[in-house]
């Protein structure tokens, strides 16, 4: 195995078999081609066997310090984001499902709101993920539960620096975008200690034409006598967020290691207007607010024949929603005035044991107790009086799993894995899950994977209990998933490499939960819909060595999703039995290309998602249309290193094209915009 | 390398060559002006995603035209279409969530005006050629506007109301009273002189009336909805009412099963037999004094969102939004309970209006 400065492959495979241990180099780029090792099939840990899994590496994470894990999730993986703007609201569907049916951890510990279910990605600073990956479908069952869609899993990691270390970045973009981020690091033998802030601002003013809308001009007499599609700018859009990691890791240096995460976000942004919105913009005040703490104290004791993990942490979230209207000189009235507070305390303990080479025994339990309190509205009550309309309610989620992973021989691996849920006072089913792996062709490194698994995702606490609508009554949604697939890694010569895998998923999903409209006025969840949820992901990496200086790097996705509503028909004039869920595209792809020489490197950047029906009868109304899109970003970035300090110059231009494109029906996407970015590391 | 190099730039660019075909709507003709009765259909749409919709049935023929309002103008409706109401052959259309109201030509659905900068309008109701009402939710104003040069006047500010709270409906008139029912977290109807613009009485009822007609003998009639399980404002058995115009008092209470969801009264054209749902569709003669036994259709397995009567042919028309995320079905029955058509109109239909 050749070692540092010769070319090596790595595989970011769905399989991460390839991955091997070490990660690229945080600043590869000045590091001249430095890359990590091949990993073969033997080496891979027992942890992963059968698993589907897709990393993603610190060049992906942190491309630039404007980036969410939205962005990060839709240039680099088969996940459909639906995103309603700029640094609005973005959630995922995995595999064709819904964003509530994707568990998200951080650093273990659950981060899904667990109010709504879902997680809003836009939310999530790349810049603060050190490691991030997907689990694909059955693969989720090892971390969580409740994932009928998958798992996404993010942490920290120490920066392994000694002494001070210093980088200030600072990015200046289209529609007054200012992006700052900062890092302190301090390291030794034993101790790590990092804080890391990013500071976002912008107008967000970007202007779109309006094809929705129409101006009027008229004559003295109030008649129409020409009209004109606007070109509008983004009203209501602009955004503050802060967020602070702070990290303390203490090693020994006898197999324990402590550590410390916390992250505190401060949130500001104003919620958008529609393309199809006649209000004033000054009329108005739309806005919604965050305040995020999560920390976590954590334990991990290593022997060379097992290991223990403790964990604790604690989440609160305050949020509040404010719909605020002009009544007169300025003054602000407020139409909708919510809020909402979660608290969550979260303990977990895991263990590892290894019998010899061949069999390994794992065991996991992690309890989120979340105390959630909703203010919606208030109102003057019937007898006088002020009335707030909201709920408060407690909930503990337990989650326990153990595993067997065992290597009858060389080149084969059985996983089989237990999990049970207790969600309040119901107790899931047992949740299986066996996973299978082996090699085919040691050459080429062919390996063939399968896994089977059933699941369950309970509601959420809005689901039960919001004013008005929520449903005590729910049940949890349940699943089976079936995933096999093969990859395959071929190079490793200092040429070439090239990796691959392909997957076949199939998963029901029963009593899907929806909010539907009641005649009084209000939504209200049901268990309505049976799911099935199908397809094929396909993943392939192309690493070439062009010479001693030249590298390029092609990483490319496609997933076919189809997503099929399979349940009753509603009534007897219901047309979407039998069809794609709307707003999930049957196919995505996305494909990164970057090609280095010395200290340059250029990123191209390009995803597709086919078109999404915006009815679940599948067809497509004139009002109704979402058709497919293509997006290109481009990334030139030019690294100098001088005695003193390292600086990095790097310039973006994202929807290259300017391509009008909608992921949301009548919310507006910015067109071709620019951004800026000037770094520095001093050296001392 | 270089070939390498120039496979790999190739590549990037054929992957860059496309475009995403949105586009422009294009403005059709249209003129119904020939036919006779013609209903149109206010489909919401879904919340958020302006793509509410306006649909045009022609009874005669039983021919729907879906999308009439983007058909025509090349541009959308908006955001949830609540209601629309027809003067002087001008149909006006609320689009709740897009603040804004649409003037249209019902023969040609061509927009001819708009007001705008609304709070959260509702329905729309005409004290005169240069005067109407526009009611709203969350807010506790009522909107005075000039229709002739759409503008908003001024307004009619609400007693006991705050703007979150803010919730008023449907108006109907009688002399110069307009009685408007208050639904939203409200449980009352209240009485404006429209000479002076302003709230004069009030008058207690259930817990959230949804609807307000007045039929034939000048009585209102309206029907609550119980609130829900869990409301700090209360959770009752629901109720329609029958009150005097004139004395502006709760004539007769018929009460109805907790946990019933009554809605949608309706009139029929000679506004002596009303109509609403609860689950089933039921008529009742403006004189009873009981709820009928049997309803006027029996519930099918379905929600029925919108009613209405033909004030000519007394046909009953009910909507139904299905899954809400689908174009929803509208059912003509005769007056004696026959089913006559069906068709397929827009995302949540919930509001008719007879041209």
């Amino acid at each position: 195995m050749k070692r540092l400065l010769s070319i090596l492959f790595a595989l970011t495979l769905l399989p991460s078999a390839a991955l091997a241990q070490d990660e690229m180099p945080k600043d590869w780029l000045h590091s001249g081609v430095n890359i990590r090792e091949v990993a073969v099939y033997g080496n891979r840990p027992m942890k992963e066997i059968g698993i589907q899994q897709t990393k993603l590496d610190s060049i992906v994470l942190k491309e630039n310090i404007a980036l969410s894990m939205a962005d990060i999730l839709t240039f680099n993986t088969s996940i459909f984001v639906k995103s309603y703007g700029r640094a609005t609201l973005s959630t995922v569907s995995f595999r064709g499902t819904s964003p509530s049916h994707t568990q998200v951890t951080w650093n273990g510990m659950r981060i899904n709101n667990p109010m709504l279910g879902m997680t809003d990605f836009s939310m999530i600073p790349s810049y603060f993920i050190d490691d991030a990956s997907l689990l694909h479908g059955t693969s989720s069952v090892n971390e969580t539960g409740g994932g009928l869609g998958g798992a996404i899993k993010m942490s920290t990691a120490p920066a392994e620096n000694r002494g001070f270390g210093l980088q200030y970045i600072q990015g200046i973009g289209s529609f007054k975008t200012f992006d700052e981020f900062l890092r302190l690091t301090y390291g030794d033998d034993h101790w790590q200690v990092s804080t890391r802030a990013v500071l976002s601002t912008s107008a967000n003013d970007y202007k779109y034409r309006n094809h929705d809308k129409k101006e009027n001009i008229y004559d003295e007499n109030m008649n129409i006598v020409d009209q004109y599609y606007p070109v509008e700018r983004n009203r209501s859009g602009s955004f503050r967020d802060l967020h602070i990691l702070q990290e303390v890791y203490y090693n020994t240096g006898r197999g324990d290691k402590l550590g410390l995460n916390a992250w505190f976000l401060s949130s500001n942004r104003e919620l958008p207007m529609l393309t199809t919105d006649y209000s004033n913009e000054a009329s108005f005040d739309n806005r919604q607010r965050e305040e995020t703490f999560r920390g976590i104290l954590s334990w991990e004791h290593l022997r060379s024949s097992w290991k223990m993990a403790v964990r604790a942490g604690y989440i609160h979230t305050w949020m509040a929603y404010d719909y605020k209207r002009d009544v007169g000189n300025g003054t602000m009235a407020h139409m909708t005035r919510s809020r909402s507070k979660v608290n969550t305390i979260y303990a977990q303990a895991e263990g590892e044991y290894y019998i010899g080479k061949r069999w390994l025994i794992t065991a996991n339990i992690a309890a989120h107790q979340h105390f959630v309190e909703s203010r919606d509205k208030n109102i003057i009550l019937q007898q006088g009086g002020n009335g707030i309309v909201g709920y408060r309610k407690a909930r503990i989620e337990l989650s326990g799993s153990a595993s067997v992973k065992w290597k009858p021989v060389d080149g084969v691996g059985i996983s089989a894995v237990v999990r049970e849920e207790m969600y309040g006072d119901e107790f899931s089913p047992i949740i299986p899950a066996l996973f299978v792996d082996g090699v085919i062709s040691k050459r080429g490194n062919v390996v063939a994977k399968a896994s089977v698994s059933r699941n369950y995702r309970f509601p959420t606490l809005n689901d039960l209990y919001f004013l008005p609508g929520g449903n005590p009554d729910l049940r949890k949604e349940s699943g089976w998933t079936y995933d096999a697939g093969l990859s395959f890694a071929v190079g490793g010569s200092g040429i070439y490499s090239l990796s691959g895998s392909a997957t076949w998923f199939d998963s029901y999903i029963h009593d899907w939960i929806l909010w539907l409209p009641t005649t009084k006025g209000f939504f209200s969840p049901k268990n309505i819909k049976d799911v099935h949820a199908y397809g094929v992901e396909v993943q392939a990496n192309l690493d070439v060595a062009l010479s001693k200086e030249w590298l390029l790097k092609l990483n490319g996705t496609y997933s076919w999703t189809p997503s099929i509503n399979e349940g009753e028909p509603i009534s007897a004039a219901d047309q979407s039995v039998g069809k794609q869920l709307p707003y999930v595209p049957k196919h995505s792809s996305s494909i990164t290309g970057r090609l280095s020489w010395r200290s340059w490197s250029l990123l191209y950047k390009w995803c597709y998602y086919s078109e999404r029906f915006t009815m679940s009868s599948n067809d497509i109304s004139l009002t109704g249309k979402l058709p497919e899109y293509f997006m290109n970003n481009i990334t030139l970035e030019k690294g100098f290193s001088m005695r003193w300090a390292d600086l990095t110059l790097k310039g973006t231009i994202n929807n290259l094209f300017n391509e009008e494109y909608l992921s949301v029906l009548s919310h507006p996407m910015p067109g071709i915009n620019f951004e800026i970015f000037i770094g520095i590391t001093p050296k001392w | 390398m270089s070939t390498l190099l120039r496979i790999a730039m190739a590549a990037m660019l054929l992957l860059s060559t496309s475009c995403m075909k949105w586009d422009y709507g294009l403005e059709e003709s249209f003129d119904t002006s020939a036919s006779g009765e013609g209903l149109f259909i206010c489909n919401e749409g879904n919340f958020q995603y302006g793509n509410a919709t306006l649909s045009y049935y022609d009874p005669a023929t039983k021919t729907v035209q879906n999308e009439v309002f983007f058909r025509a103008n090349a541009m959308k409706l908006g955001d949830v279409a609540q209601s629309m109401v027809i003067r002087n052959g001008i149909g006006w259309v609320i689009v709740n969530n897009s603040h804004v109201v649409f003037a249209i030509d019902i023969n040609t659905f061509k927009e001819v005006g708009r007001i705008t900068d609304l709070t959260s309008p509702r329905y729309i109701h005409f004290i005169s050629d240069e005067k109407a009402y526009i009611t709203q939710i969350w807010d506790n104003r009522i909107f005075i506007v000039n229709p002739k040069r759409y503008e908003i006047t001024g307004y009619i500010e609400v007693p006991n109301m705050t703007m979150e709270s803010g919730s008023t409906e449907q108006m109907v008139q009688y002399g110069k009273y307009l009685y408007v029912n208050c639904w939203s977290y409200q449980n009352r109807i209240i009485k404006i002189d429209t000479e002076t613009d302003e709230v004069i009485d009030e008058l207690t009822v259930g817990i959230q009336p949804t609807s307000l007609v007045m039929d034939c003998n000048n009585k209102l009639w309206t029907v609550t909805d119980g609130g829900y399980e869990g409301s700090p404002y209360g959770h009752e058995a629901p109720s329609l009412y029958r009150i005097d115009a004139e004395t502006f008092t709760i004539e007769q209470q018929y009460k109805f099963d907790f946990g019933d969801w009554p809605s949608e009264v309706q009139l029929n054209g000679a506004k002596d037999t009303i109509y609403w749902l609860n689950d089933d569709v039921w008529a009742m003669d403006v004189t009873a004094d009981r709820v009928p036994v049997r309803p006027f259709l029996p519930y099918n397995g379905t929600l029925y969102y919108g009613l209405t009567v033909c004030p000519r042919t007394g046909d009953v028309y009910v909507a139904d939004a299905i899954d809400y995320v689908q174009q929803g079905m509208v059912y003509r029955y005769s007056s004696s309970g026959e089913l006559i058509d069906e068709f397929y109109v827009g995302i949540i239909p919930g509001a008719f209006c007879w041209k």
